[in-house]
């Protein structure tokens, strides 16, 4: 079966036009980078495709002490923002540079693991998504948005980041130092009070579950104490008690499982040594 | 909206020059470059956006040409290893890298030589872990990476010496 018809909508409104007409024949790309695979590997035969390339949703701008990122961003837009988060950290060490060019912000939102590490950082930051259908366009909490489909009318617009609060860090493991999928990557983001107490912890995980995950109890474990040997180790052993990461050709499940307590326990150091 | 059925005319600036070529929906421009205007500098490797050997440059950004329908190149800007020098005109990257012993099979070096000239054309005097940064997404399974990594060096200096590009 070939395809027999690639459509490169100039609008949103004409996206989701075609998306409510085709509904699940239509394939969506952002840049291409995990569709094109798919169809090279003979994984994927799209009867009809569709690229977002040209819909207009590839601007980043400040609103209100938010990042406005559109789905179409190249990832290598994003790794050359100079604000100094976790966010431009994980997109400067995602894929090789060729890669970053073509892979998009929303694109990577639909990654598997061991790919997309976009989420792992947005999560700890709590990042929202602005999602546009027939009735209109509406916002969702990131994490709400990992745990559920898009209905066949909708698209996600833009990724709308608030400013970090506290201080962050993101580490990823792979097996090569660059262009390389997670064994596992960690992205912590954490306020303290003015006694050094912690107020508000995020511990994001990616390659750790099907999807990346906030690790909650760990996050929970460190509320109200200091960022100390003792309080970091609990945090890391309960982070890694509590994802459920896959075996596959990059790592055991056993293997990550591991490496979430020391990369939690790392990012964590990291934060406290710089605070 | 460009909806394409069916077969379909893409035109673009190919190494300068304008060129078109008629291709079914979802054509690479890896396929287009190779079997429709059969320039085969550029190379098929994993089709996964993971090796690097199809690397070219679209509107002077690095691009892996496997990964690109080639609709989207539409009215765009296309470079290739063809299109930096030629025999008896080679660039000074293509020279360097004769020199330096820098292919062996030979597979990867035209997406090496796009990716190095992509770095110079933004940085002319690179810093070794620069020149490894920009070659990342490259794969090189004979020559352990040295000679190649010594060519770009070598290739910036005579750059800056004032040689050709």
């Amino acid at each position: 079966m070939s395809t027999t018809a690639f459509f490169v909508p100039r609008t949103v409104e004409q996206a989701i036009d075609l998306k409510r007409e085709h509904g699940k024949n239509l394939v969506v790309m952002g840049g291409g980078t995990i569709v094109m695979g798919l169809v090279h590997d003979g994984l994927l035969f799209p009867k009809l495709a569709m690229s977002l390339a040209r819909a207009g949703m590839s601007d980043v701008r400040g609103r209100d002490g938010w990042l406005e990122i559109g789905a179409a961003t190249p990832i290598a837009r994003l790794a050359a923002l100079k604000g100094a988060t976790t966010l431009e950290r994980a997109a400067g060490m995602l894929g090789g540079p060729a890669l970053r060019t073509l892979a998009t912000a929303g694109g990577n939102l639909f990654a598997k693991a061991p790919y997309g590490d976009l989420c792992v950082p947005l999560l700890a930051m709590d990042a929202e998504l602005e999602i546009a259908g027939a009735g209109g366009r509406h916002t969702v909490p990131l994490e709400q948005f990992l745990s559920r489909r898009l209905k066949n009318d909708e698209l996600v617009v833009s990724i709308q980041v608030p400013k970090a609060q506290g201080r962050g860090a993101y580490l990823k493991l792979g097996r090569r130092q660059a262009n390389t999928p997670s064994v596992v990557a960690v992205a912590v983001q954490v306020v303290l009070n003015a006694g050094g107490l912690c107020t508000d912890v995020r511990i994001a995980l990616g390659a750790a579950a099907p999807q990346a995950v906030r690790a909650k109890k760990a996050e929970a474990a460190l509320i109200g104490r200091r960022l100390e040997d003792v309080s970091i180790k609990a945090a890391a052993q309960s982070a890694l008690a509590e994802c459920n990461p896959a075996t596959d050709s990059l790592a055991s499940a056993w293997y990550r499982r591991e490496m979430v307590g020391v990369f939690v326990r790392r990012a964590l150091d990291e934060v406290g040594r710089s605070t | 909206m460009a909806t394409q059925l069916a077969t379909h005319i893409v035109g673009f600036q190919l190494n300068g020059r304008p060129h078109a070529v008629t291709v079914a929906p979802l054509t690479t421009l890896r396929t287009a470059l190779r079997e429709e205007l059969h320039l085969h500098a550029t190379k098929a490797g994993c089709g996964q956006g993971g090796c690097g050997s199809c690397t070219v440059l679209l509107d002077n950004e690095l691009v892996l040409s496997c990964l690109v329908p080639v609709t989207l190149v539409d009215g765009r800007s296309v470079t290739t290893l063809e299109g930096i020098g030629r025999p008896g005109r080679l660039h000074p990257l293509q020279e360097a890298f004769h020199d330096h012993f820098a292919a062996q099979c030979g597979y990867c070096t035209a997406g090496m030589i796009m990716a190095a000239k992509w770095l110079l054309d933004r940085n002319p005097n690179p810093t070794r872990a620069q020149i490894q940064t920009a070659l990342a997404g490259n794969l090189c399974r004979c020559t352990g990476y040295l000679p190649i990594i010594e060519a770009i060096e070598d290739a910036a200096q005579r750059m800056s010496k004032g040689e050709r590009r």
